[in-house]
């Protein structure tokens, strides 16, 4: 099953005044980041893969409400996203089916934008390829259903465009449909980036994210966090941490991963990840296991980022909001 | 001139060659047919030729100076390989993206079969980034991304057989990241009266090249600069190692030839060229083919214009002066800097413009005015 908009989808959508037709909007009030915060709600790892949606809505909505301090998941997606945003929300499924986002916790997303007043065309769920999302659980499809789900696959756009050392094609999705991003990740280790959480999954928007990989990613992470496409779109990030992973990663290793129970969401990107990173270290100094730094993959693209500011790259800087 | 092989040319030339029945099963998925194509989701995964095992089912690549050392389902920087399991794949074997016939002089080969068509055939992926490439748009892509036909070695090398074509060049993207492909297409090559050549950035570990330059008739090395830092900052690669493989091919015996592309302000100052035309000299002989060619916008570097033609003919003097016999211009048609003339006595022996051959007058190799020798790959 084909899993891509195609370009008469994508130009109806704009008809419709549904994509963006200018590709930014500079007059667009920027959405409220609460810089270093990050919001984690409890979800108990389930026997199975599969969580009870109605848990996976609730983790999801208290992870928001923490996330932004706004009391409760529906002023916290009020404030972050308008009724006529066309939201894509990009899910790292490299992992496989026991490491991808689970399709439980995406559509609890989803669901939370729909009640903010995002008809369910204008959520789209996406990822490299429509192959990686079938593989994961999710449901491809380009029409019905309570959210678009689709593949890359291979609709970039025609020239690449330049942001510090990335010269890279971007997904007509990232640039041009969609008038913001969501990065749903899961915690887990990578033996180059150190840590696979919120930014990482993001080399899931270029065509050439192969090429980026050297000195533990850094700067490249933080360039394309610094790509307009991405700075002024990505309003959330929220991360899958009911099982995490240590060890062994990006592939899924069982004997890598724990229950670390979590649901984390932050509008700060960079915070994020520097709380994937703390959370990693912990449980590896538990298994007695190096460190990322003393393992040589400490995640440098998040000083970098911070630097560029970003957001909070420091993990001991980092507030951690439980809900 | 340059003529796309059709599909029908290349199955028809498959089944003279019974070349379907000879292919290498790729690992996870039956091959197409045999000019067909590969599908995006179902590329001809097959275990590369150079790399090792590291502990916990990680590899190391051991085909170019990067040494990719990559995790299970990750990628090396090429795009092309693959860590499944622990056993690392080239998702490129015989999954040509570009096939076309070139005059071996767009290579640019200049003593090399002159007007000789050749076969030219390129895979996906490249093992650098050249912020200046003209192939970007599949050199820089992975091969899911780049539409593909299933034309095993085999089947490449009856092609070229059937249509006349004396040569089979790999090129266009980068032939180090399908260097298993380009092996078993010379060795396929071998019986079917075609010869084969490469044209590559250079930057290939010592052993891998070793084990595929017997093969080979001819090696273009396109040298990108002579300064570490632009390889560093405008290629994402290395300078050394290229020098390394330039030495290596020269005392194989294999024919070579080099290119420079001369980029304004990048790696065109006097101080280069000349250092460069010296290290040629002291290192290779006087007696390689060096070619500098014009610049044009492209990819990541469409702010800087076109190389002005007084510092390509500056460059040439500079090669000329330092003892190069064979320095040559490209991209400036028309220009007496295409065409080779005699060192010895000063005749003009191959008469060029653009990738035309107008005139020829070499016999069996030597001036026919003062008899000296000509090297290259003449018959
Ligand atoms: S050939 Fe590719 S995978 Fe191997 S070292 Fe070079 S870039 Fe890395």
């Amino acid at each position: 099953m084909r899993g891509t908009l195609n370009r008469r989808e994508l130009a109806r959508l704009a008809v419709l005044g549904l994509a963006a037709a200018p590709r930014l909007r500079e007059e667009d009030t920027p959405p409220p980041v609460r810089r270093g915060r990050v919001g984690v709600a409890p979800l108990a790892a389930p026997a199975g893969r599969a969580v009870d949606p109605v848990l996976a809505h609730r983790a999801v909505a208290a992870a928001l409400a923490a996330a932004t301090g706004l009391g409760n998941a529906r002023a916290a997606v009020a404030a972050l996203f308008r009724g006529e945003d066309t939201v894509g929300i990009k899910v790292n499924c490299l992992g496989g089916p026991n490491l991808s986002p689970r399709v439980e916790l995406v559509s609890a997303l989803a669901a939370l934008l729909a009640e903010r007043g995002i008809p369910p065309g204008r959520i789209i769920v996406f990822e490299r390829s429509a192959r990686e999302l079938e593989r994961a659980g999710f449901p491809v499809r380009r029409r019905g259903g309570p959210f678009l789900c689709v593949g890359i696959d291979n609709d970039y756009d025609r020239e690449p465009s330049t942001s510090g050392e990335i010269g890279s094609c971007f997904a007509r999705l990232v640039s041009t449909t969609c008038t913001a991003l969501v990065s749903f990740g899961v915690v887990k280790d990578h033996d180059l980036a150190g840590v696979s959480a919120g930014l990482k999954n993001l080399y899931g928007l270029i065509h050439n994210p192969n090429k980026y990989h050297d000195h533990n990613c850094d700067p490249y992470l933080a360039d394309l966090a610094s790509h307009p496409f991405v700075r002024r779109k990505l309003r959330l990030v929220v991360l899958d941490g009911v099982v995490a992973q240590c060890h062994g990663g990006p592939a899924y290793r069982p004997d890598g991963s724990w229950p670390l129970g979590l649901v984390a969401a932050a509008t700060d990107p960079v915070a994020a990840d520097a709380w994937a990173w703390k959370a990693i270290d912990a449980e590896r100094t538990r298994r007695g296991l190096p460190t990322l730094a003393e393992a040589k993959r400490p995640p440098r693209f998040l000083a970098t980022a911070e630097r560029y500011g970003l957001g909070v790259g420091d993990p001991a800087a980092i507030v951690e909001v439980r809900a | 001139m340059t003529a796309a092989i059709t599909r029908r040319d290349l199955a028809v030339a498959a089944c003279a060659g019974a070349a379907a029945a000879l292919l290498p099963r790729p690992a996870d998925a039956a091959p197409p047919a045999v000019g067909a194509p590969v599908p995006a989701d179902a590329l001809p995964a097959r275990e590369a030729s150079w790399y090792r095992k590291l502990p916990e089912g990680r590899v190391e690549c051991q085909l170019c100076p990067r040494g990719c050392q990559v995790a299970d389902a990750e990628r090396g920087a090429c795009g092309v390989r693959e860590n499944r399991g622990g056993t690392y794949t080239t998702l490129v074997y015989g999954a040509a993206c570009t096939v076309h016939v070139d005059p071996i002089e767009k290579k640019p080969f200049f003593h090399v079969l002159p007007g000789a068509p050749a076969l030219s055939f390129a895979t996906a992926g490249c093992n650098v980034e050249c912020k200046f490439c003209q192939n970007w748009e599949i050199s820089q892509f992975r091969p899911e991304q780049v539409a593909a036909l299933w034309l095993p070695p085999e089947a490449l090398a009856a092609a070229a057989r059937q249509k006349g074509v004396p040569l089979l060049a790999a090129t266009y993207s980068e032939p180090v990241v399908f260097w298993e492909y380009v092996r078993d297409a010379a060795a396929a090559c071998r019986g079917a009266g075609v010869r084969p050549v490469v044209v590559s950035n250079g930057y290939i570990q010592e052993r891998p090249l070793r084990d595929v330059l017997p093969s080979l008739a001819a090696v273009k090395v396109d040298l990108k600069a002579f300064s570490e830092r632009f390889y560093r900052e405008v290629v994402r690669g290395e300078l050394k190692p290229v020098l390394k493989t330039i030495e290596v091919i020269r005392a194989s015996g294999c024919w070579l030839e080099i290119v420079v592309l001369l980029i304004p302000g990048l790696n065109d100052s006097e101080a280069e060229v000349r250092a460069l035309a010296r290290w040629v000299k002291s290192n290779l002989g006087g007696e390689v083919p060096v070619h500098f060619t014009r610049f044009h916008p492209t990819y990541r570097l469409t702010n800087l214009p076109p190389t002005p033609l007084a510092t390509l003919e500056r460059s040439w003097r500079i090669a000329n002066a330092e003892g190069l016999a064979f320095a040559y211009l490209g991209n400036v048609p028309g220009h007496p800097g295409e065409s080779t003339s005699c060192p010895g006595c000063g005749a003009r022996l191959i008469h060029r413009i653009g990738f035309e051959v107008l005139e020829n007058t070499l016999k069996g190799g030597r001036c026919p005015t003062c008899g000296r020798t000509i090297p290259g790959v003449w018959a």
